[in-house]
Order: C-alpha cells, then sequence, then structure tokens
C-alpha cells in the first residue's frame, strides 16, 4: 500500500524548561532537570514537593481568564503555525487533533472548593475546564474551521492525538493538521499519583536502578502537520515525516502497565507495520520512561520483544527526566523533542550522573547529547491509565 | 488498501428510559420528556436552578455485569461495560477476537460522581486523603478500559471528549478503525453520568431548562426553548466489516457512510457559534452527493436557545426541502449517546410522537419535529457541540 506522505513543517513547544522550541531545546541538550519545588499549591503533605511547572507566564499568549492549560496550548500552538498563511489556517481543510486529560482542572478547583462549600465560584475559567478545553480554545484562537476534537486517553491522549491526525490526512479530509496537547498542574493529579506512590521523592530517575517514580510536569507540545504535496505545494521548509502510528489496549489492569508490556509491543509493531518499516530502521527512541519502577521495566520488555538483541544498542531517552510527566500533553512535546532529535541529530541525555540499570538492558542517553546518523527514525511511546498505549513514529524526510 | 465497508451489528443501549432498544422506541413514541427531580440536597444549586433530569433510575445490570466488578467501577463505567455487553448479545457474538477489538467511546464528563467523591477528599481533606482507587477510575478513558477489561479486547482503544459531538466522533474513530483493517469488531457509542455537581454546573452556565411554569421541558426548535434537560445513560455499537458480518450471517442493522466533521470558530467556550454558511458548506462539500437521499435527520437539537438555532440553519442551508427531523433529546435529554440509538430506530421503521416540549414550533427556525411514522434508508445524525465542533455521520440501510 502507498500512502501519501505525512510531514511536520511546524513545532511549538511550553514545558518546564521554558516557553519556545529553541529554548526548550537548549535546555534539553544541557540535560537540565525544570523539576523544582512546586508553588502552585500547597504540597507539604505529599511524599514529594517537587514538579516542572512552567516558568514563566508572563509570555504566554494570555486571554481574559483563560486557564494556564489553554495559555499553554495557544502559545505552543501559535508558535507550530507561524509560517502557515492565515488563509490556510482559517479554511475548512485544517483541523486541530489535541490530547489533554486534565482540561483546566487547576482552575476549576478553585470553583469546585467553593460550590463543595455551599459558596459561589468563579464561573469563567470553568468553561474552560472540560477536556477538549484546550484543544477547542487553540481552534478558536486560530480560526479553524475544518476538523477538531480531543482524545483523552489519560498519559497516552496525545499520541492518540497525533495517531487520528495522521488518519484524517493520509484520508485527505484534511491537508493541514495542528496536533499535539496541553496539560496543567493541579492538585487532583498531585495528589492522586502521591496517592498511588507512584512519585519520587527526588527528582524523577527513569531507567535508574534506583528509580523511585514520576515527578509531574506541565505544558504544551504541538506539531504542524501537512500532506506533503501541501507542504511542497506552499514552499513550506520539512522538518520531518510522521511516518506511523500505532495503538493498542493490555486490558490487563486499570492503572498497572501489563507486567510483560505485551500491549505496548503491539502498539509499536502496528505503528512500524503502518509505516512500512522493519524494527531495524529505528535508530533512537524517545520512551515513555516515567520513572516508576514497574513501567520503565514492562517498558524495557516491550522494546526486547520488538527489536531482540538490537534493544540494547539503540539510544533511548526519557523527556520526562527533564521535564516530568505532561500527562495527556506527554505525547506532544515528547514528539516535538522527538522531531528535535531528528532536526539535528542529536539525543538529549537524561538528567544526572547515575548510571542505567544494567538488568533493564538499554542503551540509555546519559550526560551528554548522543549523536545520531544522518537518516533516522525516532520512536516516541507512551503508555497510560486503562491499560491504554499509543506510539509515534519520525523519521528523516527523504523527498 | 481499499477500506472496508462498516456495518453496525449490534446495539446496546440503557439510560432514563430504561434498558435496549425497544424501551428506547417506546418512550420516543410517547414523546414525554423521561425527566425526574434531581437531588438538591447537597446545596449545590442556587434556588431558581433547574430541578429536572433525566436519570437512568434504578437499572439491574446483573445480566452483563457482575456485583463483584460492578462495585469496583464508577456508574459510567457500569453503563459502559453493560452497554457494551449488551451490544455484543445483540449481535450474536459470543466472544470477541481479542487482538482484533478495539474500543472507541464518548464521554463529556467522565465520571462525575467519583471525581466528585475525589475533589471533596483532597479540598475538604487535604491531598493526603485522596483515594488512589478513585484517582485511577476518574480519568476520561476509564470506561473504554474497563470494556477492554471485561471482554479481553487489546486492539486500539480510544476516549474522545467533545462534549456534544463526542459520540459522533466516537462512532467515527470506531468506524474508521475498522475500515482501515486495525479492528475486526469495535465497541463505539458514548456515556455519560449526570450527578447533582454536573447537573448544578450546567446550570450554573444557563444550559439547562429552568422552572418556568410550563413544565421545566427541553424544546427543541420551539418557540419557547429555554435550555436542555441534561442526561445520562450510554449507548454502543458494535461494528464489523461488511465482509465478515456477511461471512458470520449476522444481522446488520446499518452501514456507516460517509461522515464529516467541522468547527466553528464564532463559538464562544461554553456557548454555540452562528457560522451556520461555513458548517453548512462544509456539510455539502463532504456529503452533498448524498444529501439528496436522505430521508431523515437525527437532530442535534435538545433545546438550546443559540444551539438550536445553528442547527436548524445549517440544516435548511444544506437541503432544498427538509426530511423529516427526529429531536429524540426532547424525550432522552442531552449526553449518553440515546441520539445513536435513535437512528437505528429510523433505518428499522418506528414510530415518534411529537415531543411534549415541541408544541409551537418557532417559526423564525422554519423546522418542526417530525412525529408519525418514519422509516428512511439513509439518516443523516449531526452533532454541534458548545464550544464549537461540529460533526455528522450518515447511517444507511446496505
Amino acid at each position: 500500500m502507498t500512502v501519501a506522505p505525512v510531514v511536520v513543517t511546524g513545532l511549538g513547544a511550553v514545558c518546564g524548561l521554558g516557553v519556545g522550541v529553541e529554548t526548550v531545546w537548549q535546555g534539553a541538550l544541557a540535560g537540565r532537570a525544570a523539576v523544582a519545588p512546586l508553588r502552585l499549591f500547597p504540597t507539604a503533605t505529599h511524599r514529594t514537593t517537587l514538579a516542572a511547572a512552567v516558568p514563566d507566564d508572563a509570555v504566554l499568549a494570555a486571554g481574559r481568564g483563560w486557564s494556564r492549560a489553554e495559555r499553554f496550548a495557544c502559545t505552543a500552538a501559535a508558535e507550530a503555525v507561524r509560517d502557515l498563511p492565515a488563509a490556510v489556517r482559517q479554511g475548512a481543510r485544517t483541523g486541530v487533533f489535541f490530547g489533554s486529560s486534565t482540561g483546566a482542572l487547576f482552575e476549576a478547583e478553585r470553583f469546585l472548593a467553593a460550590i463543595l462549600h455551599g459558596h459561589e465560584g468563579r464561573l469563567r475559567p470553568l468553561a474552560a475546564q472540560q477536556n477538549d478545553g484546550p484543544g477547542s480554545a487553540v481552534a478558536r484562537h486560530l480560526g479553524v474551521r475544518g476538523p477538531v476534537a480531543t482524545w483523552s486517553t489519560a498519559c497516552t491522549s496525545a499520541n492518540v492525538a497525533l495517531g487520528a491526525a495522521l488518519d484524517a490526512l493520509r484520508a485527505g479530509e484534511v491537508d493541514v493538521a495542528i496536533a499535539g496537547g496541553a496539560d496543567e498542574l493541579c492538585e487532583t493529579t498531585y495528589a492522586g499519583f502521591n496517592s498511588l506512590r507512584a512519585v519520587d521523592p527526588q527528582p524523577t530517575r527513569p531507567f535508574r536502578r534506583t528509580r523511585a517514580g514520576l515527578s509531574l510536569g506541565e505544558g504544551a507540545g504541538v506539531l504542524l502537520l501537512e500532506t506533503a504535496a501541501h507542504a511542497r505545494a506552499r514552499g513550506a521548509r520539512v522538518l520531518c515525516e510522521l511516518a506511523g502510528a500505532g495503538r493498542s489496549c493490555d486490558a490487563h489492569h486499570v492503572s498497572a502497565p501489563d507486567p510483560e508490556g505485551r500491549g505496548a509491543a503491539a502498539a509499536i509493531r502496528t505503528a512500524l507495520a503502518e509505516a512500512g518499516l522493519e524494527p531495524a530502521a529505528v535508530t533512537f527512541v524517545n520512551a515513555h520512561g516515567t520513572g516508576t519502577p514497574h513501567n520503565d521495566d514492562s517498558e524495557a520488555k516491550a522494546l526486547h520483544a520488538v527489536f531482540g538483541a538490537r534493544a540494547a544498542a539503540i539510544p533511548v531517552t526519557s523527556s520526562k527526566s527533564l521535564i516530568g510527566h505532561l500527562l495527556g500533553a506527554a505525547g506532544g512535546i515528547e514528539a516535538v523533542f522527538t522531531a528535535l532529535s531528528i532536526v539535528h541529530r542529536l539525543v538529549p541525555p537524561l538528567a544526572g550522573s547515575e548510571p542505567a540499570d544494567p538488568e533493564l538492558g538499554l542503551d540509555v542517553v546519559l550526560g551528554a547529547p548522543r549523536p545520531l546518523p544522518l537518516a533516522n527514525v525516532g520512536l516516541s511511546t507512551n503508555l497510560a491509565f486503562g491499560g491504554n498505549n499509543a506510539v509515534v513514529l519520525l523519521r528523516s524526510w527523504q523527498p | 488498501m481499499t477500506p472496508r465497508d462498516v456495518v453496525v451489528t449490534g446495539v446496546g443501549c440503557l439510560g432514563p428510559w430504561g434498558l435496549g432498544l425497544p424501551a428506547l422506541a417506546a418512550a420516543l413514541r410517547q414523546g414525554r420528556a423521561l425527566a425526574s427531580p434531581i437531588d438538591r440536597s447537597a446545596g449545590y444549586h442556587r434556588p431558581d436552578a433547574a430541578t429536572q433530569v433525566a436519570a437512568c433510575g434504578p437499572l439491574d445490570l446483573s445480566p452483563w455485569l457482575s456485583p463483584q466488578a460492578a462495585r469496583r467501577m464508577s456508574d459510567l463505567s457500569q453503563y459502559a461495560v453493560a452497554a457494551a455487553r449488551m451490544a455484543l448479545a445483540d449481535a450474536g457474538l459470543a466472544a470477541v477476537p481479542a487482538d482484533r477489538t478495539a474500543v472507541a467511546l464518548a464521554t463529556a464528563f467522565g465520571p462525575g460522581g467519583f471525581t466528585e467523591q475525589l475533589a471533596r477528599q483532597i479540598l475538604d481533606k487535604g491531598g493526603k486523603a485522596a483515594s488512589p482507587f478513585l484517582f485511577t477510575d476518574c480519568v476520561a478513558n476509564a470506561a473504554a478500559g474497563q470494556i477492554a477489561i471485561d471482554l479481553g479486547a487489546r486492539g486500539p482503544n480510544t476516549t474522545i471528549c467533545q462534549r456534544e459531538a463526542g459520540p459522533l466522533l466516537a462512532l467515527q474513530q470506531g468506524a474508521f478503525d475498522v475500515a482501515s483493517g486495525r479492528a475486526d469488531v469495535c465497541l463505539a457509542g458514548a456515556v455519560d453520568e449526570m450527578k447533582p455537581l454536573s447537573h448544578a454546573i450546567l446550570d450554573r452556565f444557563r444550559a439547562l431548562v429552568r422552572p418556568d411554569g410550563q413544565g421545566e421541558l427541553p424544546r427543541p426548535f420551539d418557540r419557547r426553548r429555554r435550555g436542555v434537560l441534561a442526561g445520562e445513560g450510554a449507548t454502543v455499537l458494535v461494528l464489523e466489516s461488511e465482509a465478515s458480518a456477511r461471512a458470520r450471517g449476522a444481522r446488520v442493522l446499518a452501514r456507516v457512510g460517509p461522515t464529516a466533521r467541522g468547527f466553528d470558530p464564532t463559538a464562544g467556550r461554553a456557548s454555540f457559534g452562528h457560522d451556520a454558511g461555513g458548517l453548512a458548506a462544509l456539510l455539502r462539500t463532504r456529503l452533498g452527493r448524498l444529501l439528496p437521499e436522505v430521508g431523515a435527520v437525527v437532530s442535534t437539537a435538545a433545546g438550546a436557545r443559540q444551539g438550536d438555532a445553528l442547527e436548524a440553519a445549517v440544516l435548511r442551508r444544506t437541503f432544498a426541502a427538509l426530511p423529516p427531523v427526529l429531536v429524540p433529546k426532547a424525550v432522552h435529554g442531552e449526553y449518553g449517546g440515546g441520539t445513536l440509538a435513535t437512528a437505528l430506530l429510523a433505518l428499522a421503521g418506528s414510530d415518534f410522537a411529537r415531543p411534549a416540549g415541541c408544541t409551537e414550533p418557532d417559526p423564525d427556525l422554519g423546522v418542526v419535529p417530525a412525529s408519525g411514522r418514519v422509516q428512511a434508508a439513509r439518516v443523516l445524525c449531526s452533532a454541534l457541540a458548545a464550544g464549537g465542533a461540529a460533526a455528522w455521520s450518515i447511517l444507511e440501510i446496505p
């Protein structure tokens, strides 16, 4: 089967490392962890007091009463579409495909705290509370008229949205897709992951022997996707290709991954098959790598199942080591990192100097950015509550 | 690869009408709004707030869900799993091919009851009081995950949250997963639960019809419409490729036809927009060839002042002569996916009463809800969402 190639022509990023792709990328190459004491709400009674909050609200595209997630989403989307003509952006053949798991829960919590005690709360921020809040805000902010939808599959949301955008582009429904995800830190997810004892009291240490959980983060990652023909016709600069996507479900447990990583392996195999690629083509992995003992173990098994002996020789990184876990936005920001790795032929290292857990049998990128060969295929994986697995494959663009 | 034709071979639905498609058909035949008083004892509601909800009431889900399994689930997950099991039984599928079965579900609000309990723990007693059990079942995709666990369905598993457009977007996602060959069976549909807190919040946004001295009824396309009746329930369809459905001798209820999706950027965060021209142009571009053969419309109209006006304007710009327009949300309320089940009734042929709230059609809108016998070989389902999203799907007799 030949399918029309889909290319990445713009990127936008907001996360704990800063606002804007260049700032974020320089932070990533330096292996700088944005995980720090959190001041957004009280954390003193929790297992951890850390998170990777977005540092500077002032530079974000703002609207009166906008939620943090809306501002993250619209700022990243505006950066991604910077070079897209307004006439294309506002036509019916451009869509928004977004992922979010918390909507504007931080602002909604203020309202809920009031209404639960019989008080009136401020209604305005609550209007953005629903999970489609950030994606719909992007569509309104940019004047989009094509398909707009939000996938909410917990920590795979944005990867699922990227796959849906790929489907719509290949099916000819749209020429252009603004795709990614946004989520904001809030007390509910912070308390929830603490209650599960899934957070590390220290900054998260993915793929390390002493790993003890995740660090939460927030932000948005957005990719501008086009059919290659559309990008060529408008003379757009192509960064890389979105070659494939794969989804599966463990059907095992609501919150724990399949210990053998079978579902994750199935999703990776599906993405490879849909991209027409062999496992041997993959040159690096931006792993889900949450830093929880179970996740990293299960994910390593999935990589070994798909790549066999070569799994030990593929550079593996986890963006969450630097920017924390962005939950429904994770797939968006991690796809941005994966695209930048292909453009610059560098895989950012994990933060910290502790060696990788030898039991995982992976080539974890530590200390300094890892140079990549001329042509690359990057795999970005996400696993989620509900047993949900979603991965995307990006590769060097070869017209 | 040529996309495969996708058909509906089973339906499971539950809601304020009770259990199953025949019960929904009976409710639509009567036309009475399935409203009952909302529990206001928690004090969330303002004195002048809406008093009615289209609630499921006590339902015996034990044929599809063991009491032990039910105890571990939110109402939302229970509705979804029961509807999925009901749909598979209706399709005559005793088991599903594990690696080839997908789930595509929509929910506007997710598990509202569990979310409220969790919020109370965290906001009243501090974050330390959060229950890990509640937290993990509070994610929007918990219901789809529970269906997967219950059935052992390891195929693509998606949950879409796009308010009122969700049910059609989920149907489209599920049909695409089958058409593209990623799955052989897909459980696709929508589920929502409507608890007092969600109800009170919707009321704060003036989305709901409030006591008006005229029965507090949802009145789609009516001169007196003042808001929607918030509802709950689940509708799940079994989707299969037409070839495999025929091969196993399955009864085919409908073929999933072409679709359209769009957005109205003139909408506000919690309101409907006014760009009927843009939406109608998109609809004509995507589905124009088929529109003359549409025998009935299952409308998104639910009694919202601007939402219904937008829907009416889109329909009038789309059809030279309007086919019968059904407004099931006047009976079962907004949310819960009952429109998907209603579309199957319109294809099979069913009687519809003029809903109780729809006796004075708004002359400015120019759409009069259909009544009497409706049987159409091709049905257009419409979904316009607050916030701007729009989706349409055609269901047809193969």
